[in-house]
């Protein structure tokens, strides 16, 4: 065992006992890090790069500067998908936050403990499972022989000729909104209902021997106190807006893509079963942005950083 | 539960509650019996689950459907390859995610902080937008169409790691300096003293991930063409494409086998969300929280 004697010598040798004496530690770290090289940066690169890219199925890419974001500004179809995220994502988000908040309050209301977990699990349970279980269920629920053309049927009576909803492009999107709220409504409710549970139980019980009614403590307790939840949620749902591609792959048809293709699911199309991958990559990279753009603002609107700070 | 109030009554008057009452009822209502459609409309003939109606109650129970998702449909491979890919992934998954909480919980390892940045910045970078790439990249490694293929993609998550390493800072750090001074290797003190305070954690990283493996319909459809490797999802979007009113004349699969299919991908889920809510609930608020 040699002992470094000098001053000089003592610091890299430090560093050389702290790597010795964590080598396990890297050990530990080392499949990790081979993951995210490949399975995150290296695709994250390769996409950049191939964003400036002609990318031909035979042969070498050659370099060809912005020609494929000036493709994606100027093709229509990118346009329409860039509405149709918006709409789409941005009425799914604020149905289902009005509908999480509303289970959560209405809940918390409910004293009867069976009745109370019922329906949490009803309404959480749809969270659960895949877009194609979701997806399935309401294509067929709206087929001209299902559930909800059924039902019409029995408020409009014998003559109602059914509706073939998924094929109609004036209900797509509507469809798509409230299913995506249906799936996702629980999912927020769990959210709230647990930052309800965290308020002190004491503020109401002073509001109810000062008298306020159990509705004015509603609204001037419960709302107010779960406002910060409601930040994180809002979050969440907005940086979830640009990157919904199960619901429209499963639920998207011909007939009605005009109205709800939204941007992953078209640079899916482009650039891996029609091959554009310029395009598609360039189109994704914008997304990218956009996504940290958004958040970014998001969070400076809401003043998100503040919301934790005492 | 201590009543200090005990006078005072602290609830909705008796026309506020009957609202409150209706409006969830009809919230609950608006849930439930689409699924409970589905279990109806799954245990009936073809031709009663192809009838009009509401089909809220049997006219005939049958179970020719799950019959039809498995000698015609042969569900069986998929749902064993979901299981496969999903148990198997999730498996690696949690032990890699406990070893990196592991490393970024070391006080003094040299280059702390970038491995931290390393591990946080993934986080930033949406799996779903670099999917071209990434199937690039999977095309390069022959990755493509195998199960190697479907493990690997998605295989650790930053969110995972840092529930893990959330779990580990609960750990007196002195426990482990402790027991390091006591001559024990580092994998003991991993295995030792931070595994068993944290099962909590590993069973939340377990369930969260086997659900999102289990429902994951991006990657696998990137990643796979060939039928003998589909997943449940893949399979269950092939039946549907099959009644799509644009893809007349294909050989249709009857609206009650489509029901089966979809009670059986929902079973697994069900199963947990049963046994194991309390890991699932616990994973997905902490999900939502900030840092």
């Amino acid at each position: 065992m040699n002992q470094p004697k000098t001053a000089v010598r003592r610091r890299p040798g430090k560093l050389v006992r702290a790597l010795h004496k964590h080598r396990f530690i890297y050990l530990m770290l080392l499949p990790i890090a081979v993951y995210f090289i490949l399975f995150s940066y290296y695709p994250l690169g390769l996409g950049i790069v191939s964003s400036f890219q002609d990318v031909k199925l035979l042969g070498n890419a050659t370099f060809s500067g912005l020609s494929n974001y000036r493709y994606v500004f100027s093709n229509p179809q990118y346009s329409q998908a860039f509405v149709n995220t918006l709409i789409v994502g941005i009425g799914t988000f604020v149905l289902q936050f009005v509908w999480g908040l509303l289970i959560a309050l209405l809940l918390n209301e409910v004293k009867n403990k069976v009745a109370k977990s019922a329906i949490q699990s009803v309404t959480y349970i749809p969270y659960l499972l895949s877009w194609s279980v979701v997806g399935g269920l309401w294509i067929l629920l709206f087929s001209p022989s299902g559930m909800v053309n059924g039902f019409l049927e029995l408020v409009k009576g014998a003559e109602f000729s059914p509706i073939v909803f998924m094929s109609e492009a004036s209900f797509a999107r509507a469809i798509m909104i409230f299913t995506g709220a249906w799936k996702g409504a629980g999912y927020y409710a769990v959210l709230f209902l647990a930052a309800i549970v965290g308020i002190d139980p004491s503020i109401y019980e002073s509001a109810s021997i000062d008298g306020a009614s159990r509705l004015r403590q509603i609204f001037q307790i419960t709302v107010p106190n779960i406002v910060p939840t409601m930040k994180v949620v809002a979050m969440l749902g907005i940086m979830g807006v640009m990157r919904n591609f199960d619901q429209i792959f499963i639920m998207g048809n011909a007939s009605i893509y005009d109205k709800v293709r939204n941007l992953l699911y078209l640079i899916y199309t482009d650039g891996i079963t029609q091959f554009k991958i310029g395009p598609a990559t360039a189109g994704a990279t914008l997304v990218l942005v956009a996504t940290l753009i958004i958040s970014a603002v998001a969070r400076k609107l809401m003043r998100y950083d503040d919301t934790y700070e005492d | 539960m201590k009543r200090t109030n005990r006078g005072i009554r602290n609830e909705l008057t008796a026309p506020q509650k009957t609202i409150a009452w209706l409006v969830l009822g009809l919230i609950f209502l608006t849930m439930a019996i689409p699924m409970w459609n589905v279990i109806v409309m799954s245990t009936s003939t073809a031709l009663d689950a192809a009838a009009s109606g509401m089909k809220l109650w049997w006219s005939r129970f049958s179970l020719e459907g799950y019959k039809y998702v498995f000698e015609v449909t042969k569900l069986a491979r998929p749902f064993l390859n979901s299981l496969f890919v999903s148990t198997v992934g999730t498996v690696i998954q949690v032990v890699l995610s406990a070893f990196a909480g592991y490393v970024l919980i070391q006080k003094e390892l040299p280059g702390r902080k970038i491995i931290t940045s390393f591990i946080m910045l993934t986080m930033m970078i949406p799996g779903d937008l670099t999917l071209i790439s990434v199937y690039q990249m999977n095309k390069q490694l022959h990755l493509l169409n195998s199960y190697t293929g479907l493990i690997l993609n998605g295989l650790i998550s930053g969110f995972s790691i840092l529930l893990m390493r959330n779990y580990f800072t609960s750990v007196p750090y002195s426990l482990a300096e402790s027991a390091r001074i006591d001559g024990a290797s580092e994998f003991r003190i991993f295995g030792n003293i931070y595994l068993p305070i944290s099962k909590p954690g590993l069973a939340t990283v377990f369930f969260i991930e086997f659900v999102g493996k289990w429902n994951s319909i991006m990657l696998p459809a990137t990643l796979v063409t060939e039928q003998k490797y589909y997943t449940l999802p893949l399979m269950l979007k092939a039946m549907i494409l099959q009644t799509d009113v644009s893809q007349s004349g294909a050989a249709m699969t009857p609206d009650n086998a489509i029901m089966a299919a979809i009670v059986i991908s929902t079973v697994p889920l069900l199963l947990i969300y049963v046994f194991a809510q309390r890991f699932l609930l616990s994973g997905m608020t902490l999900g939502a929280s900030k840092e």
